[in-house]
C-alpha cells in the first residue's frame, strides 16, 4: 500500500498537468485527482499502471463533476466525449506531458508575484501550503489565500494554459527557475529527504531537465539542472545509519552519486559555454566545488569563498551572506568567520535558524564552548526538522565532553 | 471571451506645447489598431470619452440615495478615457491587442474579462 501510494505522489504531477490543461481548472484538477487517489487506495486488485489508472479515473470523476455544474458546460464540450474512454483500465491511454505548460501558466506575470511560486509547488508538485508558507516566511492563511486568488483569476481571465513563445519567455523564466530552486530547499528542508515532501526532489530533477532541454539557450536554467543534480547526488550521504544530519563537509564520499555529480558538471559546463553568468551557474558551482572532494580528497575552501563573494553580487540575501561566513570561517579561520558574521545585521538574524547554526558552529571550532553551547540551545529551540535536530543536540552535547 | 481594455491616460500631456501632434498620434494609433482588428475579423467596439473635468460620480457611503459630486471616481493623475470591448481567444491574446494601444504620456490598459455566463 505504501508502494501505491509513492506512485500516486509521483503519478501527480503529470497527471495533474495533463487535467488541467484539459479542463482549465486548476481546482477542478486537484479535486479530481485526490477523488481518483481515494478509488486507487481502496481498490482491491492490484493496480499495474497506477498513473494510467488515475489519470483515466480523475478524468472521468472530473466530468461527472462538470456535468453537475451546469455553469461549466463551456469547458464540458472541450473534453473527449465519455463514451470514447471505454475500458480505461485494460487500455490506458498515454498521459499528455503537459507539465511545462502548467508550471509557465502558474508563473504567468499576470499573477501576483508572491503567489506564483507558492501556486506551482502546490498544484504541480503537491507542496503542502503549511511547507511553502515556512519557505516564504509568511504565515499559513496568507499563503493560501494568494494561492487560492491565483487559481480563480486563471480561470476568471482565462489565463491560457501553453507554453509561451520565446518572445515573452524573458518575463517568466526567473520565476519558472525560482520556483524549482525553493521547492529544492523544501525537498530538503528536512535533511533526511523522507516524510510528505519525498519524492519532491525526483520531480524537481525532472522538471529542471525539461527545462534545460526546453531553453537551450538559457545559461541558468542549465545552471538549475547541474544545481538539482549535484544536491541529489548527495541524497544518500546527508543522515547516517542513527537518522542524524550529515553536513555536507564531512559527508562519506563513497555515498555520493557520481553519475549525478557527472550530470551536473557537464550541464554547467554546456552553462559556462553561453557566458551567460547568473546567480543560479554561481550556486552550481559552489556545489561542484564541494563534490569536487570525491575526487581530491580536500575541500576548496578559499574557491568557494570566492564564489559565494561572486554570488553576493547577484544576491545579496541573508541566506548567502552567512554561508559566506561560513566559507570565512574554513578558508581563513572560526575567528573571522564570527567576525563577518557580527557584521551583519544580527538583530533581523535572531531567531532565523541557519543563523544560529552557522554561529554555534563557528564557535565551537574557535573553541568558545559556553558561547557554543548557549548558540545550540538557541537553534534546537528553533525546532529544527528532526535529522537536524539530532545534530545539532549531537553537537551540543560534544561541547560539554570532557577532552 | 470578452475583454474590456480600460485606458487610464494623463490627459495633461495634451494639453501641453505639443499636445496637438502628440493627440493626433494617439489618434492614428488607435485608427491603426482599429484596423487591424478589423482585418484579424475581430468582434470589438469601444469609445473615447470626454475629458475627465466632465464627469459627475454618484457617491455611496452605506447604499441608499448617494450623492452627486463633480469630477471622476479616482483621485489620479492617470484618468479613464477611453476603452475597448474584444472577443480575444485568451487572456494573453487580450494583453497582445492592450499593449498596442497607445499611451504617450504616463498611464496604464486595464485587462479585465468580461463577465459571462
Amino acid at each position: 500500500m505504501a508502494g501505491l501510494a509513492q506512485a500516486l505522489a509521483d503519478a501527480r504531477p503529470r497527471v495533474i498537468a495533463a487535467l488541467a490543461a484539459q479542463l482549465r481548472d486548476l481546482d477542478l484538477a486537484e479535486e479530481a485527482f485526490s477523488a481518483a487517489c481515494e478509488a486507487a487506495l481502496g481498490e482491491p486488485a492490484p493496480i499495474r499502471d497506477p498513473a494510467a489508472w488515475t489519470y483515466v479515473t480523475a478524468r472521468r470523476r472530473a466530468l461527472d463533476m462538470l456535468r453537475k455544474r451546469e455553469r461549466e458546460a463551456r469547458a464540458i464540450a472541450n473534453l473527449p466525449e465519455p463514451d470514447i474512454m471505454g475500458d480505461v483500465i485494460t487500455f490506458p491511454e498515454p498521459i499528455p506531458d503537459d507539465r511545462l505548460r502548467l508550471l509557465f501558466t502558474c508563473c504567468h506575470p499576470a499573477l501576483g508575484q508572491e503567489a506564483r511560486i507558492g501556486l506551482a509547488l502546490r498544484v504541480i508538485c503537491g507542496v503542502s501550503v503549511a511547507r511553502i508558507a515556512r519557505a516564504f516566511f509568511v504565515t499559513e492563511p496568507a499563503m493560501f489565500q494568494r494561492v487560492t486568488r491565483a487559481k480563480a483569476k486563471i480561470k476568471a481571465a482565462d489565463i491560457p494554459f501553453e507554453t509561451p513563445p520565446p518572445g515573452e519567455w524573458e518575463s517568466r523564466v526567473g520565476t519558472v527557475l525560482e520556483t524549482i530552486e525553493v521547492g529544492l530547499g523544501i525537498a530538503y528542508r528536512d535533511a533526511a529527504g523522507v516524510g510528505d515532501t519525498a519524492g519532491l526532489a525526483p520531480e524537481l530533477e525532472r522538471l529542471a531537465g525539461l527545462l534545460a532541454e526546453l531553453m537551450p539557450d538559457e545559461a541558468e536554467a542549465h545552471g538549475l539542472l547541474a544545481l538539482v543534480s549535484l544536491v541529489r547526488s548527495r541524497e544518500a550521504a546527508r543522515v547516517d545509519a542513527t537518522g542524524t544530519m550529515v553536513p555536507l563537509s564531512q559527508q562519506d564520499v563513497a555515498l555520493w552519486d557520481r553519475a549525478r555529480i557527472e550530470v551536473g558538471r557537464a550541464a554547467l559546463d554546456r552553462a559556462n559555454a553561453l557566458a551567460k553568468p547568473g546567480p543560479v551557474q554561481v550556486l552550481a558551482a559552489i556545489h561542484l566545488t564541494h563534490a569536487m572532494r570525491c575526487e581530491t580528497g580536500r575541500t576548496d575552501w578559499r574557491a568557494i569563498l570566492r564564489l559565494y563573494d561572486g554570488l553576493l553580487q547577484f544576491r545579496s540575501n541573508r541566506v548567502v551572506a552567512i554561508n559566506r561566513a561560513v566559507a570565512i570561517g574554513r578558508a581563513k579561520s572560526p575567528c573571522d568567520g564570527l567576525a563577518a558574521l557580527e557584521e551583519l545585521d544580527s538583530e533581523n538574524l535572531a531567531g532565523f535558524l541557519p543563523f544560529h547554526a552557522a554561529r554555534a558552529d563557528l564557535l565551537a571550532r574557535a573553541g568558545r564552548r559556553e558561547e557554543a553551547c548557549a548558540e545550540y540551545d538557541a537553534a534546537l529551540a528553533l525546532e529544527p526538522e528532526a535529522a537536524e535536530a539530532r545534530f545539532l543536540s549531537a553537537r551540543r552535547a560534544a561541547m560539554q565532553a570532557p577532552d | 471571451m470578452q475583454y474590456m481594455l480600460l485606458i487610464h491616460e494623463d490627459e495633461s500631456v495634451y494639453a501641453g506645447d505639443n499636445g496637438a501632434s502628440l493627440l493626433e498620434a494617439t489618434l492614428a494609433g488607435h485608427m491603426k489598431l482599429i484596423e487591424d482588428l478589423s482585418s484579424k475579423g475581430v468582434e470589438f467596439s469601444g469609445n473615447r470619452l470626454k475629458d475627465a473635468s466632465t464627469a459627475t460620480t454618484i457617491r455611496y457611503e452605506n447604499g441608499g440615495e448617494g450623492s452627486l459630486h463633480d469630477g471622476p471616481f479616482a483621485e489620479t493623475h492617470e484618468e479613464l478615457g477611453g476603452y475597448y470591448v474584444i472577443e480575444a481567444a485568451d487572456h494573453d491574446e487580450a494583453v497582445r491587442w492592450a499593449r498596442m494601444i497607445p499611451i504617450p504620456g504616463k498611464g496604464a490598459v486595464e485587462i479585465r474579462p468580461v463577465w459571462q455566463d
